[in-house]
């Protein structure tokens, strides 16, 4: 199993003779029910009768972000995020805020997509298949990426004012490597792929301290339901 | 007539009510026929709901056998633990899919698409069969089988509509996991909309908004009705659309259809899937149609009621004549009797009192115009003889009035035909006056036998021929003196026996001698009328001693000048004949001649 299963590590000028990394493991709770169906057909679905039904796997809809206690300066690095047919790779991707995030077609669909909370912030006009499209964020905020004609494709770009952020595995583990040392408040994004509520979740903050050189280690546990801060 | 009237009045409100309703009744008809063809396509449309719905069973159910076929369970689990997806296990499973296709019984999947656990496609059969690799998990469908869960949905796909359905792929050795999903997808077409409809006598349309997909027949609606009465429909439960929405009117090339709209699930509804069930509109039934379509048995005994109808129709018939025969037949009919009696004299007048209403009035007429013939007659003789001066004894004539009755004369004539009675009737007051005009040979029979010498019988009647040539040429040429009064008098001829010349009496009787110089010219016509009337007068034995022509042709043009302007008339005819054993002559003014 892959320790990390995304690392974002965007350059700052830090170099890694003066950085750490954290690692550390997210504790998943049991996963929400699943609602009723929202695109029902003629017919309710039926459960298969020759095993339970899978649970949601939410890992894949949870980021880490490490903020650090002197605000950032705006990065100008790029990040590619893959539609990969009917969904993106990554269901929710976390960005530095001024970084330019690319869109890659790699279906053979030409797909139109636009960000609900922004319609200006994806250019207009069609990703043809293996085509990309590119924008640059600039405030800090949670966008709704969608498709115009696929409602069904919905995913969240989460733009946040630090470069320190990483998605987890299936077993809840993380890394956000070239980290410098210092003091992290450690927080966590939760995009329900059920609900599609999203937002950080209602805990304390972690503080974490990051050596010089060397790891920091954080476990994190994730409250019941994951509840979202209101 | 009073009755009659009102019999008359309501035979006439009841025709009128009777037209009224027949033109009136089809509406509330046709509504109800609307109706009834509304609620039946509402119902059709209920029943096109649970066709699907029944269908959708059907195609679940075919796609979890499909899934759970032991070649595709082997070769998904095979591509689940794979990194990459090659197009060599790509056709491996295809080829499997194809072979598990073929074996299935009746209505053939338009595509299917198998799955790994992790959402992509491992293969394609039938629709975008080399296509393989990309991730459909997303999608809910597919989401919900590879959670485990069997479902149907709607797709849209490059403007044609599926029904699909999915199903997970589990292996079913310990340990059982999930190794994937299948999807099959069954294209909506016209043959499915035929079907769905066979039997229901309606038609059905699939639509995604604007565009056509499907449908049981090839009719080019607008759309834009559809698309307002979808806009319409709210609530999450679609079965509810068919009684809930209201029937539309559609038009379609020159015919009308009524249609109801109901929305379709699944992903399509984002694109405005819908259904429409149509049925053309009844044709309007009017009144001329309803009878159009009245067929034999409708007239029958037994779904007529035709002697209700035959009885009314008599009664009212009876009714009508019944008051006809007591208002109108029976007094015309006695007032027929007594004017025959007055014709014939029985009756001086009619009796006013005996005749009721407007025949009374009828009969209160006649009367007093018998009255006003009566005293013009009077009058008329009156006149005669201040025009005439009355006759002395032992004149050469005597003045006496035609049978006939004497109309009244206006300067400018009289009016035809209308002023002179009819035949039958008497004059009571009038005097000993024949019915008919009695022409001048009638009176040259005396009315008593006259003192005819056998030696010297009167000569037959004789006309004075009229000249050939009119001496005065406004003067018409008259007819023969003795000849019948025939149809050139176009008004009735007002005939006179008048002694026009009583003046003359004793006369000598001079002859014109042609060579004596005159003062007066001889009128030819006067000449002959007055050879003719001292040959009369000779034979009759009368003395013609101091009759000169002079004297007779003064008095006659007298006469003649003071009959025209009494009469309006346009020439004088003179007339000898014999009256009372004694010569007489006759002037009788000539009216208007054709």
């Amino acid at each position: 199993m892959r320790v990390l299963s995304a690392v974002l590590v965007f350059g700052l000028g830090v170099t890694a003779a003066h950085a750490g990394s954290l690692v550390g493991k997210l504790e998943l709770p049991a996963p929400p029910d699943r609602p009723p169906v929202a695109t029902r057909g003629f017919l309710d679905r039926v459960e298969n009768p020759l095993t339970k039904i899978n649970p949601v796997n939410v890992a894949p809809y949870l980021v880490v972000v490490a903020e650090a206690e002197a605000p950032a300066p705006e990065s100008s690095i790029q990040v590619s995020w893959e539609l990969v047919g009917d969904s993106f790779g990554k269901p929710l991707l976390a960005v530095p805020a001024g970084a330019e995030v690319v869109i890659k077609n790699v279906t053979k669909t030409a797909r139109s997509l636009v960000a609900v909370e922004d319609p200006k912030l994806i250019p207009g006009g069609p990703i043809n298949p293996g085509g990309p499209k590119s924008f640059r964020t600039k405030e800090a905020k949670a966008y709704t990426i969608t498709a115009s004609d696929a409602p069904h494709i919905k995913a969240k770009l989460l733009v946040v004012t630090t470069p320190y952020v990483a998605n987890i595995d299936d077993n809840g583990k993380f890394e956000i490597p070239e980290l410098p040392g210092g003091t992290y408040k450690l927080r966590i994004y939760y995009f329900n792929p059920l609900s599609s509520k999203d937002g950080w979740l209602d805990r304390p903050d972690d503080a974490v301290v990051i050596p010089a050189k060397g790891k920091g280690e954080v476990t994190a546990k994730i409250p019941t339901g994951y509840p979202l801060k209101k | 007539m009073f009755w009659s009237k009102i019999w008359f009045f309501i035979i006439a409100l009841a025709g009128a009510i009777a037209l009224v309703i027949a033109l009136v009744l089809p509406r509330p008809a046709q509504r109800v026929l609307v109706a009834e063809e509304q609620q039946r396509l509402a119902v059709a449309c209920g029943v096109i709901n649970i066709l699907l719905t029944d269908d959708a069973r059907r195609r679940v159910e075919l796609t979890g056998s499909f899934a759970r076929t032991q070649d595709v369970v082997g070769a998904l689990e095979q591509a689940s633990g794979a990194d990459k997806l090659d197009e060599a296990r790509m056709k491996g499973v295809r080829e499997t899919a194809e072979k598990v296709m073929q074996g299935i019984q009746g209505r053939q999947p338009d595509f299917a698409m198998l799955i790994d656990k992790k959402g992509r496609v491992v293969a394609r059969v039938k629709l975008d069969a080399n296509e393989f690799g990309d991730v459909v998990a997303g999608r809910p469908l597919v989401d919900d089988a590879l959670a485990g869960y069997m479902r149907d949905d709607l797709w849209e796909q490059n403007g044609t509509m599926y029904f699909v359905s999915a199903a997970p792929v589990v292996k079913r050795d310990a340990p059982v996991t999930y190794v994937g999903a299948v999807v099959l997808g069954h294209a909506v077409t016209n043959a499915l909309a035929q079907k769905l409809v066979d039997g229901l006598d309606i038609d059905i349309g699939f639509f995604l908004g604007e565009n056509d997909v499907a449908g049981s027949k090839t009719i080019a609606f607008q759309h834009k009705p559809m698309i307002d009465a979808f806009g319409k429909l709210t609530g999450g439960d679609l079965t509810r659309d068919c009684q809930a929405n209201q029937p539309l009117q559609l038009q379609a090339s020159s015919s009308n259809y009524t249609s109801i709209v109901a929305r379709l699930p699944g992903e399509a509804a984002t694109k405005q899937a819908f259904y429409a069930v149509y049925i053309k509109q009844p044709e309007t039934v009017g009144f001329g149609a309803t009878l159009g379509v009245v067929r034999q048995g409708d007239l029958s005994f037994a779904n007529f009621p035709w002697l209700l109808v035959g009885g009314g129709f008599l009664l009212a018939l009876a009714l009508g004549i019944g008051l006809m025969f007591v208002e109108t037949d029976r007094p015309l009919k006695k007032l027929t009797g007594d004017a025959v009696a007055l014709g014939k004299g029985d009756k001086q007048r009619l009796a006013e009192d005996a005749h009721r209403g407007k025949y009374g009035s009828i009969a209160r007429s006649v009367n007093i115009a018998i009255d006003k013939l009566g005293r013009e007659a009077k009058s008329a003789r009156k006149d005669m003889d201040q025009l005439l001066g009355p006759a002395p004894e032992g004149s050469l004539g005597t003045i006496d009035l035609l049978s006939s009755a004497l109309p009244s004369v206006r300067p400018g004539g009289p009016s035809s035909g209308s002023a002179v009675p009819p035949s039958d009737f008497k004059f009571g007051d009038s005097g000993p006056v024949s019915a008919a005009p009695t022409p001048p040979f009638a009176a040259l029979a005396p009315s008593k036998p006259a003192p005819v010498k056998p030696a010297a019988p009167p000569p037959p009647p004789v006309a004075a021929t009229p000249p050939p040539k009119p001496a005065r040429a406004p003067t018409p040429p008259p007819a023969p003196i003795a000849a019948p009064i025939a149809a050139p008098i176009a008004a009735p001829a007002l005939s006179l026996d008048e002694d026009i010349l009583g003046g003359l009496s004793g006369s000598v009787v001079t002859p014109i001698d042609p060579n004596a110089p005159t003062v007066a010219e001889v009128d030819p016509y006067f000449n002959q009328v007055f050879e003719q009337f001292v040959a009369v007068k000779q034979s009759c034995g009368e003395a013609t001693s101091g009759l000169t022509y002079q004297k007779f042709a003064d008095k006659l043009t007298k006469n003649r000048d003071d009959l025209m302007a009494k009469t309006g008339c346009k020439e004088v005819r003179f007339t000898v004949y014999v009256k009372d054993g004694k010569a007489a002559l006759k002037a009788t003014p000539v009216k208007d001649e054709a």
